[in-house]
């Protein structure tokens, strides 16, 4: 009850502090919509990236209490179904990045330069992984891998296109309103 | 809600305990999306229904960036593409000139044989708002739904050809599984061969073709063309043509999804059952006094259809063209 009168305090009292709260939320949301427009910057070269997952990534590493699991549930589900896909899959995937993001959130943050890429190449792979094992245990067939790969490749290259203006996000917007962790 | 749910996962405990009921959730919302994938299809329905304004939104500028990028690298080929066009232009006029004549000819054969016409096939013009190119599906979102007259299982093409079939409707959106998903089966028609065959998709830009009745010889090149078999597409819609790649036998597609702005959403119905026909009872004994065979009990009488040649000349179309071997004059 303690908690719930607090959201509605916090509601009330510092719209600004709730905003802050929950707008990593909603980038993600929108890289969601945003990656299933119909455009591709690399000429159909590579699909389209899981943006989302990037931006999950992200927010799991530098202020996790912005991005909980039940956050992380309801954006991998909005990717299912938004993306034409069976629902599910990737909520499972991106749950399990978060849970190793989370685990390795000490050495993943330590990276720097090209190491930031293995972080995020660590957390992709999970997740393509475990949609691609849960795709084959609920369907009793074997998805094709060659797609799911390209789609992580493309995932991994875009993640600078999103990690940055997230950056910018997380120190003008966030930081300011909601404080330090 | 949001703070709600922050607060809650502030404890490590918590979290975990979090963690394992959404993963939970995850796993059984992927095992009820196969049994109930209705409630599924009508959430996604109305997803794309409340995303529809964002998704156009964004679409517009966005595509005008990748037009600005992708005439960057066209400006280095533009010589080349211009003289490429311009002879199969000059081709293309040639084939036109083909196609008009047989187009002539076919409608006086129709019109001398008192041929049905093939049924005028009306269709809805919609915007491709959203598309997945992914591993588990292929799809792409319309900006036309149930208040358009769009309806589950119609054909959608573009100017080129077939590319796919509605699979979702909303109110204001529609989903189109296309022929390249893994879940794709559409009966199709090769020609010359006339033979008939499956288009398997499988997620590659190239579908399969599974042979199914026939035995003529395919090759390389042949076109495919949709079969109006099971009334599940209009006949005769054009996808693509063959080409092998070692024993596999795929289509390459006239229709690239990736390039479509604007496609056609065709209304078409499925055919009526032909008409009851009354059984003429067969005589007990023929003239001769040999019993008739069992067969002719059975024996249907529909009406026969006037003849042109039978018809008279009033009845006929006063617009159509006369080619009947007689001038207006010799027969008035």
């Amino acid at each position: 009850m303690s908690a719930a009168f607090e959201t509605v305090e916090l509601l009330f009292n510092h719209p600004a502090r709730l905003f802050a709260s929950i707008l990593p939320a909603l980038l993600a949301v929108m890289l969601v919509i945003l990656a299933n427009t119909p455009v591709s910057f690399t000429g159909g070269l590579l699909p389209a990236p899981v943006l989302a997952l990037a931006a999950v990534y992200f927010w799991v590493l530098v202020r996790p209490d912005l991005m909980p699991p039940f956050a992380v549930l309801v954006i991998g589900l909005l990717e299912d179904l938004l993306s034409g896909g069976p629902p599910g899959l990737w909520a499972a995937g991106f749950l399990a990045a978060y849970t190793l993001t989370d685990r390795q959130r000490e050495t993943f943050a330590g990276l720097t330069g090209a190491g930031v890429f293995v972080g995020f190449a660590g957390a992709v792979l999970l997740a393509a992984a475990t949609a691609y094992g849960l795709a084959a245990l609920v369907y009793l067939r074997l998805p094709p891998l060659p797609p799911l790969l390209l789609e992580s490749v493309s995932t991994l290259v875009f993640y600078p296109l999103v990690a940055i203006p997230m950056g910018w996000v997380l120190r003008g917007i966030v930081g300011p309103m909601r404080g330090r962790e | 809600m949001a703070g709600l749910g922050w607060r809650l996962t502030r404890g490590r405990g918590a979290k975990q305990f979090s963690l394992v009921v959404c993963s939970l959730s995850a796993v059984a919302i992927a095992f009820l999306g196969k049994a109930e994938a209705p409630l599924f299809d009508h959430a996604r329905a109305m997803l794309s229904d409340w995303t529809e304004p964002a998704l156009t939104q964004v679409r517009g500028p966005l595509i005008g960036a990748e037009r600005w990028f992708d005439g960057i690298g066209a400006l280095f080929t533009v010589y080349r593409e211009n003289m490429q066009l311009r002879e199969e232009n000059a081709e293309l006029r040639k084939w036109q000139n083909v196609a008009l004549s047989l187009a002539d000819k076919m409608r006086r054969y129709e019109i001398l044989l008192n041929a049905v016409p093939d049924p005028k096939l009306s269709f809805v013009t919609a915007r491709v708002i959203g598309e997945a190119d992914r591993p588990f599906v292929r799809t792409m979102i319309l900006n036309a739904g149930t208040a358009d007259q769009v309806k589950k299982g119609q054909a959608v093409t573009d100017d080129r050809g077939l590319l796919g079939r509605i699979y979702v409707t909303g109110e204001r959106t529609s989903w189109v599984i296309l022929l390249t998903d893994v879940n794709s089966r559409v009966p199709v028609v090769i020609e010359p061969s006339h033979r008939r065959a499956i288009l398997t998709g499988d997620n590659t830009p190239s579908p399969r073709l599974e042979l199914d009745v026939g035995d003529g010889a395919i090759k390389p090149g042949d076109r495919v063309l949709s079969t109006g078999d099971g009334g599940l597409l209009p006949p005769d819609l054009p996808i693509g043509v063959v080409r092998e790649s070692g024993d596999d036998r795929r289509v390459a597609l006239f229709a690239t999804p990736g390039t479509s702005d604007f496609v056609h959403v065709m209304e078409f119905g499925v055919p009526s059952p032909p008409p009851v026909y009354e059984p003429v009872p067969a005589p007990a004994l023929a003239a001769d006094n040999k019993p008739a065979p069992a067969t002719v009990t059975a024996v249907m009488t529909p009406k026969p259809a006037p003849t042109a040649a039978a018809m008279p000349l009033q009845s006929r179309n006063p617009d159509a063209p006369r080619f009947d071997g007689q001038d207006e004059e010799t027969e008035q």
